[in-house]
């Protein structure tokens, strides 16, 4: 006690020492000493610089010919802006798409503002990056093989922007700017190039294609300005709501929504259900209300922390009913509709769930909102998937291109976490079936290469079930997926319960918890924050592979620009424009991903706790 | 969060001692609790597996592997047989396919990878950043796109023109005509071959290394012991040389060995099927009685054997319903493996008996250079070593995507070795390169080897994608098969066990690698 009372004065006083004693800043004399230091420092480094020179000139002056190929028609991407993000979805049921895009952008500024993002940038780093990238310009348009009037014009662009980062640091200089005026500028820099930059009018009308000159069509360029208006609002409402409720009320309600909002938007939004009201009032309501009702009455009393042998036996019952439904449903015993059999399933589980949450009155009560709240959105979801679609789609899938890409990829990172987390506790338990059954899950799905196991879903799933039930292309392809997807994150999940130490579990032990209690409250969240980079990483990954869904024959981004583009009579052929612009699109997705990663590992301050 | 109330904590002193009832006791659910679900798996296998069958039985097809020696009717763009006369062959052709492009791959991407990740080390200002641009561009760029738009670019080159002398000598497609060709068919470099006495000159090298690997130990031992300076490199290194420089000439000296491995062949074949199915099973069995043994003994210690937890009785039974399971699976799942191991045994044999047998006459590698027939390379007869376009999409894309995340490996293997140890190296007065070769380089690897690993199996498992342009890999291949045959679930099954085959292979060289690098610690 006495050390730390002696020492903190101690280190103040060597910090002090070291920035007094600090070695003098060595004056910078400009560009050619910068040269000197870090290209010309010796014979080898110098033989490097110009080895490196010719490289970049070469490959550079290869990829922009890619770009600037005379037969290369980027009128085929222009033009096909909606089949690459949405595929078929009807022209008239357009406003569907904008109300998702605006629900998930308010979220995200909804969900910035909850977690308090707010990164001061250095205006000099910034000035230094807008000259970095004026100059790239300016040289690619040095070497590109174009004609002169755009090697002109990006010259001439790209000194613009390194004089104005010249300035900006010249001027601004040490100053740091905080996060909102920053997305202010870049908010205002897309709406600039939305409605300055006469990128032309590319459109399929009446099957020809139209070429006119000018901005982008109003019936893009409007719905967008409002959807950055909208996230920039977002932004400033979330930072005011903040200051009304408890942030961590916020950041509760995003995670619910970012598990189950998509799916709404999905299901209930882009895919239109026609509901029957009055099946609706005679069947659904009343299933749904009687499982909420009842079963949050009986989950109350199963959470009572002295229920004792009778709750138990209750809740072995409830399962050994829940899954008898099932064995009645394939031996075809008796009917039920499939949503009650889910049902039983669900509440089976929270009844044995139920001692681990048991605890005072709040406590209960909690438990019972979860219950409500997974029956309220389970049914009506699943109501909503049922209901035929009142969409007119040529192709059955209403989903495609971009949207159908990130829809599986955010799903398959969702569906395999608990999944993953199942397979990792089995792995690392001391019991030793579940640890072999989970070893041989793991490596076996490891050890093959996705794209078999897509096959084997797209065409053998329907196979292996019973006769009468069928399972959509798709939706199979997203199951094998997942499974997939599942034991890898298994592998990331064990990494972070390899991480805890004994002393908290044995701490955990120490207090009466129960193993499952320990697992949720003490183990997995400390083992989840350890794991979070793993997960983006994964993630990243997740985003990466759905292009293989191309070649089991669905309609993501990537069959849409090598199949769909090229086979269209205008653009016969023309699959490199195409190829190249998605190539653009799946980079800016991974690299910010990884760039939002690398923050938030900073900020969770993984590694350094 | 969760407290039990008071009265729950405090034990009733009546029931301290007694053993709770069957249905509270952990010792007892847990097993239960297992079984059951152990259970539950089996019966959902058991479950779906007959449905599928009875659902392919449904429609005519019965699932067995006869097929596989059966006509193929299909022809495949590129492979070790390009015309297989039966569809085992096919399928085994696309196999081969695909380990030329996973080994290919493998080597090219760690060359490429570990300078890439030298440069992004590097003091040179252009040279880290264009390392770390190549980094961050490809890595972010899925492989499968990166691949088409290989694919794209290469099929966009020029023509290959007959480089017939009469008529298009001006017209002939280049770099080099008669050395080198790129056009859209593809690449083609001369070529150097294995040619028939090469197993003779093999023979050489074999026992020209061991000789230099003995004597290399005695010079080393005698440099231990007396200090100073020795030839460990050069002397060994001479020694292999002349073997094999005289080996050369002298090859077809050894070709009596093909006369051991005819007699191998014909004693290996009259092996009788009823004897090689007994073997295999004391085989197993014993495996797994020698297993236990050792695991015992190694619980055993003076004070007596530990206590056997749970785990170890169930490893133990384990390991004899492991040898259990595969006398069934001998006995009754496949009668047939036994004459197969049999038959393929005695082929085997006769094959290296074939090897060392003939060409006593012949140099041991040979060379060719590529020809042009009719616009595409020559498939037969004379000719260069050929990539074609399929081959070499996908070989840039698995490379370049790979490449790019072995830099990222090599780079922080080598920053993960603490300053200290250079420091330390310089300070007993190594040099720059010796420092590097004993200090650094050791420790970077242990750092680098295992995530190096798993890019091997990316890599191997990222080839599956060539059917994407049509490449004729195993998986291509296979599906080709099925389209025909409809026998979809046998392939699938080939194809799990061929890629859970290779990537168990490299993870146990992996493991091997790492286990020799690994600190030796006291």
């Amino acid at each position: 006690m006495t050390d730390s009372i002696n020492t903190a004065p101690a280190t103040d006083n060597l910090d002090a020492l070291i920035a007094a004693n600090a070695p003098p800043e060595i004056p910078t004399h400009g560009a050619v000493d910068w040269m000197k230091k870090n290209l010309f420092s010796s014979i080898s480094t110098t033989v490097q610089t110009f080895l490196f020179i010719t490289l970049l000139v070469l490959i550079l002056r290869w990829l922009l010919g890619l770009i600037f190929d005379p037969e290369a028609s980027w009128d085929s991407v222009a033009t096909n802006m909606r089949l690459l993000f949405t595929y078929n979805y009807p022209a008239d049921q357009f406003i569907r798409i904008w109300f998702t895009v605006g629900a998930l952008l308010t979220a995200v500024g909804l969900t910035i503002a909850a977690w308090g993002v707010d990164p001061k940038l250095s205006v000099k780093k910034l000035g230094g990056n807008l000259v970095g990238v004026g100059a790239l310009i300016a040289i690619m348009g040095i070497i590109a093989p174009a004609s002169s009037t755009i090697k002109t014009g990006m010259i001439v662009v790209g000194v613009l922007i390194a004089v104005l980062g010249y300035g900006i640091s010249r001027v601004l200089g040490e100053q740091k700017i905080s996060f909102f005026p920053f997305l202010l500028v870049v908010a205002g820099f897309w709406l600039a190039v939305l409605w300055l930059v006469p990128f032309g009018r590319n459109e399929f009308i009446d099957g020809a294609v139209s070429n006119l000159p000018g901005t982008i069509n109003p019936s893009t360029k409007i719905p967008w300005t409002i959807l950055i208006l909208l996230f920039l609002g977002s932004v400033l409402a979330g930072r005011a709501l903040v200051t009304v409720i408890k942030p961590q009320a916020l950041r509760l309600t995003m995670i619910a929504w970012w598990v189950v909002g998509p799916a709404f938007l999905i299901f209930l939004v882009l895919r239109d259900p026609q509901f029957d009201y009055d099946k609706v009032l005679r069947t659904d309501v009343p299933w749904a209300l009687g499982f909420a009702i009842i079963g949050g009455a009986i989950l109350y009393w199963l959470a009572k922390p002295g229920v004792g042998e009778i709750g138990r036996l209750f809740a072995a019952s409830a399962t050994l009913f829940a899954l008898f439904n099932w064995v009645a449903a394939f031996a075809g015993w008796y009917s039920m509709l499939q949503k009650v059999r889910l049902s039983f399933l669900v509440f089976a589980l929270f009844a044995l769930a139920a001692p681990t949450f048991a605890g005072e009155r709040s406590v209960r009560l909690k438990f019972v909102y979860a219950w409500v709240g997974t029956v309220a959105i389970g049914h009506w979801l699943i109501t909503g998937i049922n209901t035929v679609s009142t969409l007119d789609i040529a192709a059955p899938p209403f989903l495609g291109g971009f949207t159908l890409s990130m829809v599986i990829a955010y799903y398959v990172m969702l569906a395999s976490f608990p999944l993953g987390i199942i397979l990792a506790l089995a792995r690392t338990s001391k019991l030793p079936i579940f640890r072999l059954l989970s070893t041989l899950y793991i490596e076996f799905v490891r050890g093959v290469p996705l794209i078999t196991i897509l096959f084997f879903f797209s065409i053998m799933v329907n196979l292996f079930l019973p006769g009468g039930m069928e399972l959509a292309e798709l939706a199979a392809i997203f199951l094998g997926y997942a499974l997939f997807s599942a034991a890898y994150m298994a592998e990331n999940v064990r990494g972070g319960l390899q991480s805890i130490r004994v002393g908290q579990y044995e701490a955990s032990d120490a207090l009466g918890l129960t193993t499952s209690q320990r697992t949720i409250f003490i183990v997995l969240p400390q083992a989840l924050r350890v794991t979070i980079p793993n997960l983006v990483g994964q993630a990243i990954g997740t985003f990466k592979e759905t292009s293989l869904i191309a070649i089991v024959g669905g309609f993501d981004l990537l069959n849409v620009a090598k199949q769909s583009i090229p086979n269209q009579p205008d653009f016969l052929g023309q699959n490199k424009p195409a190829l190249l612009f998605i190539c653009a699109i799946y980079w800016a997705g991974s690299y910010s991903m990884s760039r939002a990663s690398r923050n938030l590992e900073t900020k969770l301050g993984v590694g350094t706790r | 969060m969760a407290a039990a109330t008071p009265s729950s904590l405090v034990p009733d002193r009546a029931m301290h001692h007694k053993r709770p009832p069957f249905w509270r006791n952990v010792g007892v659910l847990k097993w239960v609790v297992q079984i059951v679900v152990l259970l539950l798996v089996i019966g959902a296998f058991w479950f779906l597996s007959t449905q599928a069958l009875s659902n392919l039985d449904d429609k005519g097809i019965p699932v067995d592997y006869n097929w596989m020696s059966g006509p193929a009717n299909i022809q495949l763009g590129e492979g070790i047989d390009t015309v297989p006369n039966s569809a085992g062959r096919a399928l085994w052709s696309g196999m081969v396919t695909t380990l030329r492009l996973a080994g290919a791959g493998i080597v090219a991407s760690t060359i490429l990878g570990v300078l890439i990740g030298l440069a992004r080390l590097s003091n040179n200002w252009l040279a880290n950043r264009a390392a770390g641009t190549f980094i961050e561009t490809l890595r972010n760029i899925p492989v499968l796109v990166q691949m088409l738009l290989w694919f794209a670019i290469l099929t966009s080159l020029g023509d290959l023109v007959n480089n017939d002398p009469e008529t298009a000598a001006n017209e002939e497609s280049g770099p080099i005509p008669g050395w080198l060709y790129i056009s859209k068919k593809g690449i083609s470099l001369p070529r150097f071959f294995w040619a028939d006495g090469f197993y003779q000159w093999l023979v050489f090298l074999i026992v020209g290394g061991a000789i230099a690997m003995f004597v290399r130990r005695r010079i080393q031992a005698k440099q231990n012991l007396v200090g100073g300076t020795a030839p460990t490199a050069s002397v060994p290194l001479a020694i292999f040389a002349a073997f094999a420089v005289v080996g050369w000439f002298i090859n077809p000296v050894v070709g009596g060995i093909g006369n051991v491995f005819d007699a191998m062949e014909s004693a290996w074949g009259s092996i009788p099927e009823s004897g090689m199915r007994i073997f295999l099973s004391v085989a197993a069995v014993a495996a797994a009685a020698l297993w236990i043994k050792r695991f015992l003994d190694s619980k055993r210690s003076p004070a007596g054997l530990a206590k056997l937890t749970d785990d170890d009785y169930f490893r133990m039974i384990f390991a004899g319903v492991a040898a259990l399971a595969f006398m069934a699976f001998a006995w009754r799942v496949w009668p047939g493996g036994a004459s197969w191991l049999i038959n393929s045994g005695s082929d085997f044999w006769g094959w290296l008996g074939d090897k060392f047998g003939n060409g006593r006459n012949a140099r041991p590698l040979d060379g060719m250079r590529p020809t042009i027939n009719e616009g595409r390379f020559s498939n037969y007869g004379p000719t260069g070593w050929t990539m074609t376009v399929f081959f070499g999409s996908l070989f840039l894309g698995l490379v370049l995507y790979t490449a790019s995340f072995i830099a990222e490996i090599v780079r922080g293997g080598i920053l993960a070795v603490p300053k200290g140890q250079t420091e330390a190296a310089m300070a007993l007065g190594l040099s720059r390169v010796q420092a590097l070769r004993k200090v650094i380089l050791p420790q970077a690897f242990r750092v680098i080897m295992p995530p190096l690993g798993n890019q091997y199996l990316n890599i191997t498992k990222n080839t599956s994608l060539a059917i994407a342009v049509g490449l004729s890999d195993v998986v291509q291949v296979g599906q080709t098969v099925y389209n025909k045959n409809n026998q979809t679930l046998a392939v699938f099954g080939i194809w799990m066990a061929f890629y859970l085959i290779c990537s168990l292979t490299i993870s146990a060289i992996v493991n091997f690698v790492n286990g020799r690098l690994a600190i030796v610690e006291r």
